[in-house]
């Protein structure tokens, strides 16, 4: 026999609607602390050492395509220099555009640019920065990790940023993860 | 009548109506926005205040660098489900990828609750009920299932609390909560790592040492029924972590009672709980470590009386009942390389329990069991996304038997027996997936081999995660299992077979809703039963299981915590033993013996101070059968006892810094909660204790106050 469909009035869906009303409410901030990576990559700049020709001037920092980082990237120019150097935020759509940049920041959505920025930049004093785990295996400078229990680390490919004429020092060695 | 179980599995088609022109719904509407409202407000302050600290935010030392979180600064919440955990896997995984069903509580959640005991903690957990077996001692059920008997691992600090004469663990007034840092629960199989006492769950207590305590801890709890006291105990801890050399000392003791209702047998005999159920704690550990070397000691005499014996009622005084029980552990974890890891360890321990003198109707038992256990474990890390684990156990059992006249099956007053084992274990972590997989083979001299393989799937991805799992455990026969199986029978390990699937979302930062369901098929269990000459024996025999669902919403803020969970367990379509069952008495056979069908648990804290905390919390239990009475021809008689709510209250208050002075009342209904037993075994339900006043303090001395800085 067919079963007589059960009616179940809006106070169970009034009790529904105010959970999900109240756990939806915040889902804006599950998002990525690009404030925490933008830290990183400050002391990227400062513990990295360029050859005496980039030592000059502006240091360019270079994001490629859109990411929300850009907005704590440039709150970082704003607020900070490089060994008295300005920090100037540069958006760049192609690898062209990153020539003449100190450092290159590749997003997760831009990760597989990363081998073309590799060999076109080879024996240029670039830093390759990747967002996604694992670039560093594929030829950027250093790459992020989230470890077990939400910790940001990073990995480091020295040969790599041997070959763009950079130095890193020891005490920023010490905090990544070598990879060769 | 729409049930639960209707709506979860959809045998009713549902309508929902939502009349717009009512009134009702705008009271909705608004209740919604004013639940939304404070949560924006609280974001947008955060914002600015770390618009102002800009500057000092760059200038973080490279060493806090090291502190820094991918999402941010995390809250109580991320917390917890980001918590590394090792009890499923070995290597350690935040809840989330960990390879089991898990629930966590920690140390805060114990004292905000005003938990008197491990079953006020454990009976918050879905999936964890408790039922009473013979003689006063209440033990532990998981996903509807009898787990007392050897099918439910108890760890503290790692050592294995289990009794191996019959496997069985109890509960009531028992470890030390007030000395507890967190509590790992798998609700799932845990044999392809722990062995034969992990079939269906595995309870991992890991207590506050050195590092944690640096200082002094004491306090007490004083609890007061309806028609006596309930808690009386008191407990002291002492330990600090100096350079590479860390120590404790901890010692918990009191008197409680199971309850202070009447019981009344059968044939209805009665008689006063109160002074006639004393359940007396009395639990001392100490450890020492120096780098990768650990010595730790734990004695654990728990003392009981009791007169409900088998379920007759015993005429005369209570009969003591103990359990008795020293634990000894050696371990050395050495760390050749970074990757390697290896840890030989070495246990002894050695077990009086069920220890009691003749009363009507039972002969004296006192037999010591003891277990010297060897284990190498090695773990390698081939990178960061692929870990081996490898390892192997070898351990003798020996027990005695102390009564003159009283002998094993082998004619003498000892015995012993002999089990090696292996396992191991692969975890490799990719983008899409983590795939674990493992196993453990048993070999024991007497009953044979037992190998259990298992297989899991987990990832999360942002927000979203699942965990796909497949296992397959056993439950090792103990001691008296052996010695109480027929020769002809030759009794054999129970497997068990256990599917699982869990999803999780995050909903935003502070909320996570998961649900989870299971399916487990016991094949052969060993059942106790008596043969022809009405001895007691134990034999393989049918089969046993549950399947259901499980699922658990968490709600934290700073000021406002709030969690409900739901569990539903059905016994249809499963194989049944009918002493384990409620076949002979009902066509459903989708309901379970002693276990409710349907559990709620529900718990709002309210935090007004970041000094006080107000904790509301219930546990609803559906209908449970039970035997109640024997009818003309003495047979047992089931019966199908009401819905009950539990209803907690409990003020915490920190008046100055180490102090907390805690005020609760437990029960406030007054249901008087009882304990079933989940067999046919002409034990009516055991009362539990009636409305009770709680009254907690606790204190901490600390020796050097901790660094409170937080990196931003």
């Amino acid at each position: 026999m067919r079963k007589k469909p059960v009616i179940v009035n809006y106070k169970a869906t009034a009790i529904a609607l105010l959970l999900l009303c109240g756990s939806f409410n915040s889902a804006k901030a599950q998002e990525t602390d690009y404030k925490a990576y933008t830290l990183f990559i400050y002391n990227f700049m400062k513990y990295v050492e360029w050859p005496e020709a980039q030592s000059k001037g502006d240091f360019i920092l270079a994001v490629m395509g859109d990411s929300p980082i850009n907005k704590e990237l440039q709150a970082l120019a704003s607020a900070k220099k490089i060994k008295g150097r300005n920090i100037v935020l540069r958006k760049c759509a192609t690898v062209e555009d990153t020539y003449g940049c100190h450092l290159v920041f590749v997003p997760n959505s831009k990760s597989a640019m990363v081998k073309t920025l590799k060999d076109q930049t080879k024996d240029k004093p670039v830093l390759i920065v990747g967002e996604r785990e694992g670039l560093a295996k594929k030829g950027a400078s250093l790459s992020f990790v989230t470890e077990e229990g939400d910790e940001l680390k990073f990995d480091i490919n020295k040969k790599e940023i041997e070959q763009h004429q950079l130095k890193i020092s020891g005490q920023l060695v010490s905090l990544g993860t070598l990879i060769n | 009548m729409v049930t639960l179980e209707d709506i979860f599995f959809c045998k009713t088609k549902f309508i929902f109506t939502f009349p717009l022109v009512s009134k009702e719904p705008l009271i909705v509407i608004v209740l919604a926005i004013l639940v939304c409202l404070p949560w924006k407000m609280v974001s947008q302050t955060d914002s600015t205040a770390a618009k102002k600290d800009t500057i000092d935010f760059y200038d973080m030392s490279l060493e806090q660098l090291l502190k820094m979180r991918a999402h941010g600064v995390p809250n109580e919440l991320e917390k917890l489900i980001n918590s590394l955990i090792s009890v499923a896997s070995k290597k350690p995984l935040n809840t989330r990828e960990s390879p089991s069903i898990i629930s966590l509580i920690t140390a805060d959640d114990i004292l905000k609750s005003g938990a008197r005991d491990l079953i006020d903690v454990l009976r918050t957990i879905p999936g964890l009920d408790f039922g009473v077996d013979v003689e006063g001692v209440v033990g532990v059920g998981i996903r509807g299932n009898w787990a007392h008997e050897g099918k439910m691992l108890l760890l503290v600090d790692g050592l294995e609390m289990n009794e191996i004469l019959f496997g069985t663990t109890q509960f009531g007034n028992h470890y030390p909560l007030d000395l507890i840092k967190r509590i790992e629960v798998i609700r799932g199989p845990g044999s392809a790592i722990y062995g034969g006492f992990a079939e269906y769950g595995v309870i991992n207590i890991i207590t506050k040492q050195g590092e944690d305590l640096n200082g002094i801890s004491t306090g007490g709890i004083y609890g007061q029924g309806q028609n006596d006291y309930l808690h009386r105990n008191a407990y002291f801890a002492i330990g600090n972590k100096v350079n590479d050399f860390e120590y404790s000392f901890m010692g918990h003791m009191g008197d409680g009672q199971r309850s202070d209702q009447d019981y009344t047998d059968f044939y209805d005999s009665t008689y006063n709980m109160a002074r006639n159920s004393n359940i007396k704690p009395n639990y001392f550990s100490a450890s020492l470590k120096y780098k990768g070397l650990s010595y730790r000691w734990i004695g654990d005499y728990y003392n009981t009386s009791m007169k409900d014996g088998y379920g007759d009622v015993v005429p005369g005084i209570a009969v003591q009942e103990t359990f008795r029980s020293t634990f000894h552990e050696l371990k050395y974890v050495i760390n050749p390389n970074k990757k390697l890891s290896i840890t030989p360890r070495f246990t002894f321990k050695s077990q009086t329990p069920w220890s009691s003198k003749s009363y009507t109707g039972k002969e004296a038992y006192n037999r010591t069991a003891t277990r010297a256990l060897g284990n190498l474990t090695a773990s390698y890390n081939l990178n960061r996304y692929v870990n081996f684990v490898l390892g192997a156990e070898y351990y003798q059992d020996k027990a005695m038997d102390h009564e003159d006249s009283s002998y094993f099956s082998n004619g003498k007053q000892e015995v012993s027996y002999n089990n090696y084992a292996f396992f191991t274990q692969g975890l490799i972590k990719t983008r899409p997936v983590n795939f674990i997989v493992g196993a453990r083979y048993d070999k024991h001299n007497v009953y044979g081999d037992a190998f259990v393989p298992r297989v899991g799937l987990t990832k999360k991805y942002g927000a979203f995660h699942f965990k796909a799992l497949y296992s397959n455990s056993f439950r090792a026969p103990s001691i008296e299992n052996v010695n109480g199986s027929p020769d002809s029978l030759n009794i054999k390990p129970e497997l068990t077979k256990v599917a699982e699937l869990e999803l999780g979302y995050k909903l935003g930062r502070r909320s996570i809703i998961s649900v989870n369901l299971f399916d487990i098929t016991t094949n052969d269990p060993i059942v106790y039963k008596t043969d022809s000459n009405n001895a007691d024996i134990y034999v393989n025999e049918g089969g046993s299981g549950t399947k259901g669902v499980e699922a658990e919403y968490k709600l934290r803020f700073k000021k406002v915590n709030f969690s409900v969970n739901y569990a539903f367990y059905t016994a249809a379509n499963k194989k049944q033993i009918t002493d384990y069952s409620i076949s002979n008495a009902s066509s459903d056979t989708s309901a379970l013996l002693a276990f409710a069908k349907h559990r709620v648990n529900f718990s709002a804290i309210w935090n007004p101070t970041e000094k006080l905390s107000i904790n509301l919390n219930a546990s609803l239990y559906g209908s449970r059968w039970a035997y109640t009475s024997v009818d003309s021809t003495d047979t047992s008689a089931l019966e199908e006892l009401p819905s009950t709510v539990l209803l907690n209250l409990f003020i915490n208050w920190e008046p100055v810094d180490g102090l907390n002075i805690g005020l609760g009342c437990y029960d406030i209904l007054n249901q008087k909660f009882n304990f079933i037993q989940p067999y046919n075994g002409y034990h009516p339900p055991l009362p539990g204790p009636s409305r009770e006043i709680v009254f907690k303090l606790q204190y901490n001395l600390r020796f050097k106050a901790k660094n409170r800085k937080v990196v931003k």
